[in-house]
């Protein structure tokens, strides 16, 4: 293929299924990436997300569906002629080939002249920190330095949109973290159109601009890691997405823009996060609430409650609080310290904001 | 892009039809057809004929007597080599690959002078005054040097097949028994036994197989009432008597089924004998001194004797005269420079290397393409060109040598470059490169296997076409495996001997082996000057065996395994 001028691109799907024998594992998926964004399909393993990235890439063919770069439909287009190099999970390097050929493999394919392969393979080598390694072969690097050829590959092509398959499961807390850094600063300095698919949610969550959650070939959610944090749309969200506190309730009426959902624990004020008109008076939902918005109170103000202890858990720079009430386990975190002022088998009262109180549909 | 891969899996297809299925249905239609129609008479001639059932008979007892043989050699090398560790082990499977490098006929070319009335080992005996005059050997038990040389010959395909079944059972299975109670002995039969069990059975109806059609041994050694060689005999009259169809479909049917037990017991193994991850706990036991000194004298003897065909096949290309004395008198190297001087010889050593080098081009191109389909394509029906593609290792080279005069030296054909009796060259070149097709497929298949798709994807997602990929990425990962199958390729069909014998029937066109097989015929120091060629022949398999392994590693084994 030839090297074409590097635009911003975005990324369109549109109904795209995909079946494996008798397993559905793409389900009318439909989504758009915005050009320069980091954007990020999160999911249980299985749920289809490397599946939908491969058919980006075009090494997996879609049943049905269309997929387009800039408005243009790729769906039948072959992988070669994309332009969307892919980080790929097991690295893929490959293991006959050094570094600095590795690295150079698609500008050699792109008929780009032999003096600038090499100051282009030496420039991004730079760029990434493996200076002066390009004559090793791959199994003499370490697996973070072999990560970063990886992404040096797909980087020395200038390409407009990179494909990022778990780029770090296989790392090490530490060079996880440095390879993080080292994506967050490329989505910085650049407007590469990124797709990013982890099971990891803490990782989409503090990366992503936007992300859509998927579950068994289908997407659940669309949208930026705070709304789906704070406004999960759906209970699978609400779970799968850090911790939650999840309450049974029905509605009993409305206070202005907020729901009034009788508990278990009380009359809850709570924010309905679905889109559209108020669930009706008797329908039933559940209150999700993050154990973090928890907090000790003396007065009996709205949404409080008590509870007893049950159990304390250290987690380092906090502490999960395991609150009984009435046969209803809930947590809630506190900051960590030496000697809290909770005890296990005291009663205390909780209370939670009614903003950080979301009432999800059953 | 769905076009292509079927395109090329049509392509071998019609190759392997013409050129194998063809081939064998004919032989078929013409052992139960003649001019009035359907017929089971000629079938049914070879068991009312007293001769045709001797010959059958003895047979069947060669094939028997060699597998019981091999097996009662290669067993229990196996086991100690495979469950006990002793000081130079890892040389042993070294030592045991030297009888495959003597291709079994040239052998029997140094045995007989070997066995002889007047030969060595009978001269040996007198002069020790354990026999009162020269003991004839061969004349007294006529099957005795077939059976010694194929033995010493197959015994190796055996224990590699031993060695990987053994190999496969999980260590732990054999300490779980010996923790509830079992004696070594009783592990070895409760516990390893069943779960090698399939590998035995795969092994040994190999080597059934191999010596059942074995053509070139007896044939030296003169024994001629076994069904290959008057399977040999009846290629003159292959237009007119219609008996010699009826033997080739024995033959076919006997190896077939052999095949399809082999591919029933080794079905479904594997799972089994492996829990989950091998251990790595489970050490080899070591031997005790007296054990080691016991596997030092077996094994010893074993390769002492297995050598002999290699040591007196070299004995007879330097001696001057071998005649009623133990070693011979007079040494030359005349023979070696007469093997490769006359014309006779250049234009064989030519031949074959022709022939050789075809064969391997057309395999490596067709392996790697029927590999490539099932391993990668996972193209509809591609799993049935894989089994099309081992058909080969039941069926005899006899068999298919018979069928291509067959089918190609009448008919359509008739007169064309795929006439065996206008230019045997071209046809010579498909029937190695069809008999060793598995070889090459196999190669090809576990390069492939051990290659993760990863690599290719990776590549054409950095924009190579895929001629590109394949080019960059498919063949350089697994050239290994290639030139191993190729080399392998090229030895074997440098010495092939059945195909050679049956279908080279001009002297411009004979390859090696025909023209060995000649030499020993003519009368004055034909057997010396044969015997050196043997030698030269026996340096370039030698050469050949040494490189494949060093390429494949642990992995060589797997190419004389069966199932």
């Amino acid at each position: 293929m030839k090297e074409t001028k590097t635009k911003p691109t975005t990324i369109t799907a549109v109904d795209v299924c995909k079946r494996f024998g008798s397993v559905t594992a793409l389900d009318r998926v439909t989504f758009d990436v915005k050009s320069g964004e980091l954007f990020f399909l999160l999911g249980p393993s299985g749920c289809g997300k490397t599946t939908m990235l491969r058919i980006l890439a075009g090494l997996e063919s879609a049943d049905s569906g269309t997929i387009s770069f800039n408005g243009q439909d790729i769906s039948l287009l072959p992988p070669h002629r994309r332009g969307a190099p892919m980080v790929f999970q097991n690295y893929a390097l490959w293991p006959h080939l050094p570094v600095n050929d590795n690295v150079a493999f698609g500008l050699v394919e792109r008929r780009i002249p032999k003096e600038e392969i090499r100051t282009r393979v030496a420039d991004v080598l730079r760029r990434v920190g493996l200076e002066g390694l390009g004559g090793r072969m791959p199994g003499q690097l370490s697996g973070g330095q072999q990560q970063r050829v990886v992404l040096a590959r797909a980087l020395v092509l200038n390409p407009a949109i990179i494909l990022l398959d778990e780029p770090l499961s296989n790392l090490d807390a530490r060079l996880r973290n440095e390879m993080r850094e080292e994506i967050e600063k490329l989505h910085r300095e650049t407007d590469i159109t990124f797709v990013y698919v982890t099971h990891d949610q803490a990782e989409s969550l503090s990366l992503a601009d936007r992300m859509a959650v998927m579950r068994a070939g289908r997407i659940e959610a669309i949208g930026t890691p705070v709304d789906l944090y704070h406004r999960p749309p759906g209970l699978f969200c609400a779970d799968f997405l850090g911790e939650s506190n999840l309450i049974d309730g029905t509605v009993a009426g409305k206070e202005v823009a907020l729901l009034k959902v009788r508990t278990q624990i009380g009359v809850l004020l709570s924010t309905y996060s679905g889109g559209g008109a108020l669930p009706a008076d008797g329908s039933a939902v559940k209150c999700m609430v993050r154990p973090e918005n928890l907090r000790r109170t003396d007065a009996q103000g709205v949404n409080s409650f008590e509870a007893g202890v049950a159990g304390l858990r250290l987690n380092g720079s906090t502490i999960t609080v395991v609150l009984e009430t009435g046969g209803l386990r809930m947590k809630a975190l506190i900051l960590s310290e030496y000697s809290p002022d909770i005890k296990p088998g005291m009663r205390a009262r909780w209370q939670v904001d009614p903003g950080n109180t979301v009432a999800i549909a059953r | 892009m769905r076009f292509k891969p079927y395109f090329v899996m049509g392509l071998i297809l019609a190759f392997l039809v013409a050129f194998l299925l063809w081939p064998l249905a004919y032989v078929f239609k013409n052992s139960v057809m003649d001019k009035q129609g359907f017929t089971l008479l000629y079938l049914r001639s070879l068991f009312s004929d007293p001769a045709q059932l001797e010959a059958i008979g003895t047979s069947l007892t060669i094939a028997v007597l060699v597998t019981v043989v091999s097996l009662c050699i290669a067993l229990p090398m196996a086991w100690v080599v495979a469950r006990r560790s002793f000081p130079g082990r890892s040389l042993v499977s070294w030592v045991v690959m030297v009888p495959l490098i003597l291709p079994p006929f040239v052998g029997a070319v140094g045995m007989k002078v070997l066995f002889a009335r007047s030969g060595a080992l009978s001269t040996l005996l007198m002069n020790l005054g354990l026999a009162g005059g020269p003991v004839d050997w061969l004349g007294t038990w006529p099957l005795l040097g077939v059976v010694v040389m194929e033995s010493l010959h197959l015994f190796p395909v055996l224990y590699l097949n031993l060695i990987a079944a053994f190999a496969n059972i999980d260590p732990s299975l054999e300490e779980a028994a010996s923790n509830l109670g079992s004696s070594p002995w009783r592990v070895f039969r409760r516990v390893a036994m069943p779960l090698a069990g399939p590998g035995l059975v795969a092994g040994s109806i190999l080597v059934f197989i191999w010596s059942f059609t074995e053509l070139g041994t007896p044939l030296v050694f003169g024994v001629r009432h076994v069904l290959p060689v008057m399977i040999y005999d009846k290629v003159s009259e292959i237009s007119t008597n219609p008996i010699g169809y009826a033997q080739v479909v024995l033959v076919l049917l006997v190896a077939g089924m052999g095949f399809w037990i082999s591919k029933r017991a080794t079905r479904g193994r594997g799972g089994v004998a492996t829990l989950g991850r091998m251990s790595v706990a489970g050490q080899e036991r070591p031997l005790s001194w007296r054990g080691v000194l016991l596997a030092y004298i077996l094994i010893g003897l074993v390769v002492v004797v297995a050598v002999l065909p290699h040591l007196s096949v070299m004995m007879v290309a330097v001696s001057k005269r071998w005649f009623l004395t133990v070693l011979p008198e007079g040494f030359t190297l005349e023979f070696f420079r007469r093997a490769i001087g006359s014309e006779l010889t250049q234009t064989a050593l030519r031949n074959s290397l022709v022939l050789a080098v075809g064969a391997t081009a057309l395999d490596a191109v067709a392996g790697f393409a029927i590999a490539w389909l099932c391993v990668r394509k996972r193209l509809a029906g591609s799993d049935w060109l894989d089994t099309l593609a081992m058909i080969p290792l039941a069926v005899p080279g006899l068999v298919i040598a018979f069928g291509y005069l067959g089918c190609f030296a009448s008919g359509p054909f008739k007169d064309t470059m795929l006439d065996p009796r206008f230019n045997p060259m071209l046809i010579l070149a498909i029937s190695y490169a069809i008999r060793r097709l598995p070889y090459m497929v196999r190669s090809a298949h576990a390069g492939l296997e051990q290659t993760s798709p990863v690599y290719e994807e990776a590549a054409s997602n950095l924009g190579a076409s895929p001629f590109r990929v394949m080019r960059r990425i498919t063949l350089p990962l697994i050239a290994a495996n290639l030139l191993a199958g190729g080399i392998l390729c090229f030895a074997f069909s440098m010495l092939e001997v059945s195909d050679s014998l049956i279908l080279a029937q001009t002297e411009r066109f004979y390859p090696i082996t025909k023209a060995i097989y000649t030499l020993m015929d003519q009368l004055e120091s034909g057997t010396n000057i044969a015997a050196a060629l043997g030698v030269w022949a026996m340096a370039l398999l030698a050469a050949a065996m040494l490189w494949a392994s060093s390429l494949l590693g642990k992995r060589m084994g797997q190419m004389f395994r069966a199932g």
